[in-house]
């Protein structure tokens, strides 16, 4: 699912980042990567931004939709 | 640039790492000379006696990584490149410890001297982080010291193991990852011809050229040499085919792995403590109902302090300046000599006693609330509106000094990555009333007119400025990247910090703009003396008297007014001979507002149009006055026929 489809409060691990260049890059400074461990934390009204934690370093980065839907997640279950 | 025996040594750190803070506290006390900034905003420069021993330290611009995203970060990688510092700071953040890990590591990979101020262990604690220093230190083979900036603990010994760099020398050993990459990375290496410009040392800029393919980064071409071009694109294709991500990705998730390894070795995380209180804090300030009550307080506070600081200030100094030029009125009479004077006092005058008293506790405020944090929230919430004007919530915080002057907030769009948004921002930005115009508001639609008028006035300004963007981004075909931005941690501001980032703000407005501020006074002021401004107001005079119903003196004020925006008021009292109080007797209301609505949204001033000029080129500055003319002229004369 998209990151936009991800129930809130769930771990999720990014199985993919699609998307130009430059906001894929821009994420990786941001320290989100293929794999890693993410949470959905909120997001605004009037589909505004997603508010994202990642779990491993504990940063947290606002995401407009239009990224947020290049981002292919899938649900964590068992906990590492 | 400065005394070769003097070490220079560079601060380089992700935003939010408390770098500044941490750079302030050792120029703060220790200052040889005063802080300065340099030849931009974007770099301070200072000269410290630490124990009789002298250093420079420069402090850069916050850089994720040193594959630029945005200008602001280009700057790090150019200072970098060409001043070749003695020794590198790494500002860490040890509360995002592993993240904050991936630009040391390239850091270490360029190889220079390097220092790592593990910084803000209080906030690590705070969110249950115990970090092995000793371990860190090892894994990474430079120098870690703990720090807190904000208190000034650490520093002392930060600047011991400095000076035992700085005299003992340091070998960094760049750190291995996979094999397959680390195999490509060594071929590449190899490939390097001689006389290619190394970056830093073969390995960085062997990385480097995979990384980007010789282009993004910094000034490195593989075109120069298109053999060795071709032989990087061979490698890179190898390289992703192998593991089927681009190249970039690669060898960025390299270092992500490898700085998580490292957090992972050295670190303890205790899970309970996650859940802080800045998660709940976070709940509510981006809530969907509350998170926008806050907000609407919080501008609301911001602006009434503004205006509450800035009100008495404005008076307080406008005095001064009257009694001036009417002292040089009596003693100069009415030659060249009076007009030149008028001129500049009119000029230093508007820019002090107008424009500063309000823009000053602007940009404190402005400062403050980044500090804390909250801007970036605030840009969260005000995102989703941003989206209507094709803009995204990165371009709240340039509009918001918009409203104390459009100078520093062009500049300071800077922070965008895309030049789409960067130029429509940049285009909205003089449309926004600054404090020099919301003076005029003030003194005309609020004082005539009452303060419901000045407000809904204000309102309709913005509903302009949203409609303008709606407009313009229907003609940029290109979509705006959207929103990319982090969320910092809550910090509470330190007065210091807070007060260092008001002035380099300020200093560069002062040396930007006031010069630009007098001549174009001088200029009106020798208009006048030439008798250039009846003929100009002959000239215009169809215009502003059968086009907008306004008197025919008013001519030069609206057409010059640019060159004196802050003292439009002025202007047209003197265009019409009479008092502040008695306007009423030679102008109607509908007149007034007229004259307000074509001053607001005319070409704001000169420095305006000089900095699009400097930021985003001619060709956008001039767009830029020409979308001000026909806004000005279109609604002015709108106004006109609805009252």
């Amino acid at each position: 699912m998209t990151l936009i489809e991800a129930p809130l409060n769930i771990p999720l691990r990014i199985i993919d980042l699609s998307g130009g260049e430059g906001a894929r890059r821009r994420l990786m400074a941001l320290g989100f990567h293929k794999n890693d461990i993410i949470k959905l934390d909120g997001q605004a009204i009037l589909h505004g931004p997603l508010l994202i934690r990642n779990l491993s370093s504990d940063t947290k980065v606002a995401l407009g939709r239009g990224i947020a839907q290049k981002i292919l997640v899938e649900e964590v279950h068992e906990r590492p | 640039m400065s005394d070769p025996k003097i070490p220079v040594v560079v601060f380089i750190g992700q935003p939010n790492s408390g770098k500044s803070t941490l750079f302030n506290s050792i120029a703060g006390h220790k200052a040889e000379t005063s802080n300065f900034p340099g030849t931009s905003i974007q770099h301070t420069h200072s000269r410290v006696n630490i124990e009789g021993r002298l250093l420079d330290i420069i402090d850069l611009p916050g850089t994720y990584s040193l594959c630029p995203t945005d200008r602001a970060e280009k700057v790090v990688l150019s200072h970098l490149f060409s001043e070749k510092p003695d020794l590198v700071i790494n500002v860490v953040d040890a509360s995002t410890l592993s993240r904050n890990l991936e630009l040391s590591l390239e850091l270490i990979e360029l190889g220079r001297p390097m220092v790592i101020a593990l910084n803000m262990m209080d906030l690590a604690e705070r969110k249950g982080i115990e970090v092995d220093v000793a371990k860190l230190q090892d894994l990474l083979g430079a120098p870690v010291v703990p720090t807190i900036a904000a208190f000034g603990r650490g520093i002392k010994e930060l600047l011991e193991r400095v000076f035992d760099v700085l005299d003992g020398g340091q070998s960094l050993q760049g750190i291995r990852g996979s094999g397959d990459v680390e195999d490509k990375i060594a071929e590449m290496e190899k490939l390097i011809p001689p006389g290619f410009p190394i970056v830093g040392n073969r390995r960085f800029t062997a990385v480097k050229l995979i990384e980007t393919g010789g282009m993004a980064c910094g000034d490195m071409l593989g075109e120069v040499d298109p053999q060795l071009a071709s032989l990087l694109v061979s490698i890179r294709k190898d390289l992703e085919e192998r593991r089927g991500a681009p190249a970039y990705e690669i060898i960025s998730a390299e270092r992500h792995h490898l700085a998580m390894k490292i957090f992972e070795e050295s670190s303890r995380v205790l899970r309970g403590k996650r859940l802080t209180w800045e998660t709940k804090a976070d709940a509510v300030l981006m809530h969907p109902i509350f998170g926008y009550v806050i907000l609407a307080a919080v501008f609301l506070a911001f602006f009434f302090i503004i205006f509450k600081v800035g009100n008495p200030l404005e008076e307080l100094l406008l005095g001064p300046f009257e009694n001036l030029k009417a002292a040089l009125g009596s003693r100069l009479g009415d030659g060249l000599a009076f007009y030149l004077a008028e001129g500049l006092i009119q000029g230093v005058g508007g820019g002090m006693a107008i424009v500063l008293p309000y823009f000053l506790p602007l940009l404190f405020l402005m400062a403050l609330l980044e500090d804390l944090g909250y801007l970036s929230r605030a840009g969260f919430l005000l995102d989703a509106f941003m989206h209507k004007i094709g803009l995204h919530g990165k371009s709240v915080s340039p509009f918001i000094i918009g409203f104390g002057c459009s100078v520093p907030a062009i500049v300071s769009t800077r922070i965008l990555e895309s030049q789409r948004d960067r130029i429509l921002t940049s285009l909205l930005i003089p449309f926004i009333p600054c404090a020099a115009r919301t003076t005029i508001i003030l003194a005309l639609v609020a004082f005539y007119l009452g303060p419901w008028w000045a407000m809904g006035f204000y309102l309709g300004n913005i509903a302009v400025v949203a409609l303008i963007g709606w407009v313009i981004s229907r003609f940029l075909k290109e979509p705006s990247p959207g929103l990319i931005l982090e969320i910092p941690s809550l910090k509470a501001p330190r007065p210091s910090a807070v007060a260092r980032k008001t002035w380099l703000q300020l200093y560069s407005f002062i040396r930007f703009a006031w010069p630009i501020l007098i001549a174009g006074s001088l200029v009106l002021s020798l208009m006048g003396y030439f008798g250039a401004d009846r003929l100009v107001n002959d000239i215009l005079s169809p215009l502003v008297s059968k086009g907008l119903g306004l008197p025919r003196e008013l001519g030069v004020t609206l057409v010059f007014g640019f060159l004196r925006k802050e003292l439009s008021l002025i202007m047209m009292l003197q265009a019409l001979g009479v008092e502040y109080q008695e306007l009423l007797t030679v102008i109607t209301k509908e007149q007034i507002i007229v004259f307000t609505v074509f001053v607001s949204f005319f070409i704001p001033c000169l420095s305006t149009f000089a900095i699009l000029w400097r930021e985003i080129g001619r060709k956008w500055a001039f767009i830029s006055a020409g979308l001000s003319i026909s806004v000005a002229l279109a609604l002015s004369w709108l106004v006109r026929l609805v009252i």
